[in-house]
């Protein structure tokens, strides 16, 4: 008997397939079930761009509407990635443009975009309505003209943190006056000024504007009057907080608050003046995501602030906040899911010494839904560490920096194993950790052994030996990104566990002592791996066993990729490393 | 001479091994571990602690004016031919000769002032007029107060 079901039925069964995880699973099962999969996904991710080529992504998946592409390892947020590196968006905008002409939606992060790119996507992708670039590069204010003039169907335009050739503000002008689909329009990462009186036009012929996050440079007064003109927001992030205005302003600007039913997320708030912050406090209860991370706002107005945020779920702010705002954080932010405090000072010289590991232990006590945390600190404890595990098992992500290296506990000044072993063994769930202060093989031992949900591990300036690196790699089961800088351990493990790299989708170390050779032994060993080693110096001019400055290796179907600078090497474009090792042999 | 009670392996050259290390196992004698002891010398690295450029710059300026100094003012700086720029606080420079100096330092190459030549790299500034100047002509307080943004031009031209 056929057991088969008609395709068209399978269609309308995957239809309400919606995650790409349960998709992927589903395409396993047969190949009609990969085909019918395949014909009907809207939604793509490829997570490494350099995993896939986008020809075979195109093949594959013909009804592409929406396209996810990573570029650069995480660390190329902290500087450690060189410029030149790669993870150019135009081999994929060029082959899209070809081949999924009805592309509707373009999320970038991490990857270099061209002026040249943003005018391609103009020109080929007739229904384009989404373009998200989150820590992306390589791209002026004229390549946003090129969009904000091509695309009548735009909804969402969001430069997140990108770095933008800023050449002024006469980009937001070429949005014609036949756009009226803006829903969410961010451009908080430019400096430049653009024309009041446009971005005016632009939001009063925008119905369904939810989400406008301006640049520091919109004033104070000139938000009062965009506001005015689009009380539906849901999503702001303001301008410039500081402008001295008058009484009869400052009333205005008040009541155009009030006026703001609907919002849900504040951010912005550069150079916040603490008269200033009351306007705020009528928004505060319908608050469920504000980011002060740029506002330097004093502890006791947080506290003013913060106390009003009854419904408030994911909180960014500096450790101004000290110990007591985080403590107000605690009795009057019952909702809250994620925290992330950020460092005051650049330098380990200047981190804010009233905030302590006390602020992060009372807001684990109160907060029963917390599952996020991002956590700058001068220094830490174990007991403070194993209360948190403690009271929040339900943790997904913890990632705590303690800003000085190799800080022990600083109440026993033994290292932070055992603190960590409790967080590991608590939290089951546990999706992402991020380690620091003094740490032994032996904190490794405990993640190894008890992070089996572990999915992404950041390292810096821990452990003694290989034993660590071997802890992770034959303990930690879901291990899927893992990311080492400053530790000391060298060839050993990396070449023992070589087989789990292909499971994972990407391993950076840097200034670590892995060698060159091992490099090489890894490459030949592991065809389906891309061993990329990043170093200013040419390897082949010193021994083998050297250590070499960084190294990125990542599970690929691509094969080795074409666009590497000269500073980085692997035995498929530099074979004559490869030949001179085994002239040695 | 070591603080039993603290542990501090920071050094800018290799790990003296016989220094007592927080477990049995050898560390690798050919890895420096760099962190850099001094705040100067932390000052240049820019990936710890491990924040995004964005707040980086923020914290920098922040901690200019708390010390007193005049209020930040952050410029673009783009070398000729590269298309991706830096930026850099005018503020924390005295003079003209700190600025060429801290520029040849950042784009590793030999940045000057006044006449063109085929050698250097010469600074050029865009005032507040929008138009491109010299740099060098004006005192140096002044120039601070017109100064949009700095172009670094290549040799032989100007």
């Amino acid at each position: 008997m056929d057991l088969r079901l008609p395709s068209k039925v399978l269609e309308h069964i995957f239809s309400f397939v919606d995650s790409n995880e349960d998709r992927n699973s589903v395409s396993l099962v047969c190949k009609s079930w990969f085909e019918t999969e395949r014909l009907t996904r809207k939604r793509v991710f490829v997570r490494n761009c350099y995993a896939v080529t986008p020809a075979a992504v195109a093949r594959r998946f013909p009804g592409m509407r929406s396209l996810t592409l990573k570029g650069k390892p995480h660390f190329a947020d902290y500087n450690l990635v060189p410029d030149g590196w790669g993870g150019y968006a135009w081999p994929w905008i060029e082959a899209m443009a070809e081949k999924s002409p009805s592309l509707e939606e373009l999320r970038l992060k991490r990857m270099v975009v061209t002026d040249e790119c943003l005018e391609k996507i103009a020109a080929s992708f007739k229904d384009f309505k989404v373009l998200v670039l989150t820590s992306c590069e390589g791209f002026s204010t004229d390549g946003l003209a090129a969009i904000a003039v091509a695309c009548r169907n735009l909804t969402e335009l969001e430069l997140r943190e990108c770095i933008v050739e800023d050449l002024g503000g006469d980009w937001l002008s070429y949005f014609p006056e036949t756009l009226t689909s803006l829903v969410s329009l961010d451009f908080s990462c430019l400096d430049s000024e653009v024309k009041l009186s446009d971005l005016e036009r632009l939001v009063s012929r925008s119905p369904n504007l939810k989400s406008l996050k301006l640049n520091r440079a919109v004033s104070l007064d000139a938000l009062g009057s965009l506001l005015r003109l689009a009380p539906q927001l849901v999503e702001l992030g303001t301008g410039s907080f500081s402008d001295k205005l008058d009484q009869e302003a400052v009333s205005k600007l008040a009541q155009v608050f009030t006026e703001l039913k609907e919002l849900k997320s504040l951010s912005g708030l550069w150079d916040v003046l603490p008269e200033y912050i009351p306007l705020l406090y009528s928004v505060c209860p319908g608050l469920t995501s504000l980011n002060l991370s740029y506002a330097t706002v004093q502890m006791p107005d947080l506290v003013e602030l913060l106390s009003r945020c009854s419904n408030l779920q994911k909180l960014w702010v500096m450790d101004l906040i000290e110990d007591k705002g985080l403590e107000a954080v605690a009795s009057s932010c019952k909702e809250l899911r994620e925290l992330r405090v950020f460092p005051s000072g650049a330098d380990v010289d200047e981190t804010n010494v009233a905030m302590t590991e006390q602020g992060l232990v009372s807001v684990s006590e109160a907060c029963p839904n917390l599952e996020s945390v991002l956590y700058f600190c001068a220094q830490f404890t174990n007991a403070a560490l194993a209360t948190i595990a403690k009271t929040r098992p339900n943790l997904k992500c913890f990632r705590l920096c303690v800003i000085e290296p190799f800080a022990p506990d600083h109440k026993t000044h033994q290292p932070l194993d055992e603190g960590f072993k409790a967080i590991v063994e608590s939290c089951k769930d546990l999706q992402r950790l991020s380690v620091s202060g003094l740490l032994t093989d032996k904190a490794f031992e405990y993640i190894g052994t008890h992070g089996k949900k572990l999915r992404m591990l950041s390292i810096a300036f821990a452990g003694d030996s290989d034993l660590m690196l071997h802890h992770l790699l034959s303990g930690c089961e879901s291990l899927n990104k893992l990311e080492i800088r400053d530790c000391p351990f060298g060839d050993t493990a990396l070449l023992e566990n070589a087989a789990k790299l292909e499971t994972m989708r990407s391993l950076w170390m840097s200034s670590c002592g892995v060698s060159f050779g091992a490099c090489k032994l890894m490459s030949e060993k592991m065809p389906k791996l891309n061993v990329e080693v990043i170093d200013e110096h040419t390897p082949e001019t010193r021994p083998d066993s050297s250590a070499v400055e960084k190294i990125y290796i990542y599970r690929t179907l691509a094969g080795p990729r074409l666009d590497m600078p000269e500073f980085v090497w692997t035995i498929h474009k530099n074979p004559e490393i490869g030949v001179s090792h085994l002239a040695i042999e | 001479m070591e603080n039993s009670n603290s542990y501090s392996p920071y050094s800018s050259s290799s790990v003296d091994s016989t220094k007592p290390s927080p477990s049995e196992s050898s560390v690798n004698l050919s890895l420096s571990l760099t962190f850099p002891s001094t705040s100067s010398q932390r000052e240049t690295s820019q990936d710890w602690p491990p924040i995004k450029p964005r707040l980086r710059d923020t914290l920098k300026g922040l901690r200019l004016r708390q010390r007193g100094y005049h209020r930040a003012l952050f410029v673009k700086v783009y070398m000729e031919g590269v298309p991706i720029g830096r930026k850099l606080d005018l503020s924390t420079f005295s003079s003209y000769e700190s600025l060429l100096e801290n520029l040849s330092h950042m784009f590793d190459t030999s940045v000057i002032c006044g006449k063109r030549d085929i050698k250097h790299h010469v600074l050029t500034y865009q005032d507040k007029d929008g138009d491109w100047m010299m740099v060098g002509d004006i005192p140096w307080d002044m120039f601070l107060e017109t100064v949009r943004r700095l172009k670094i031009t290549r040799p032989e031209r100007c």
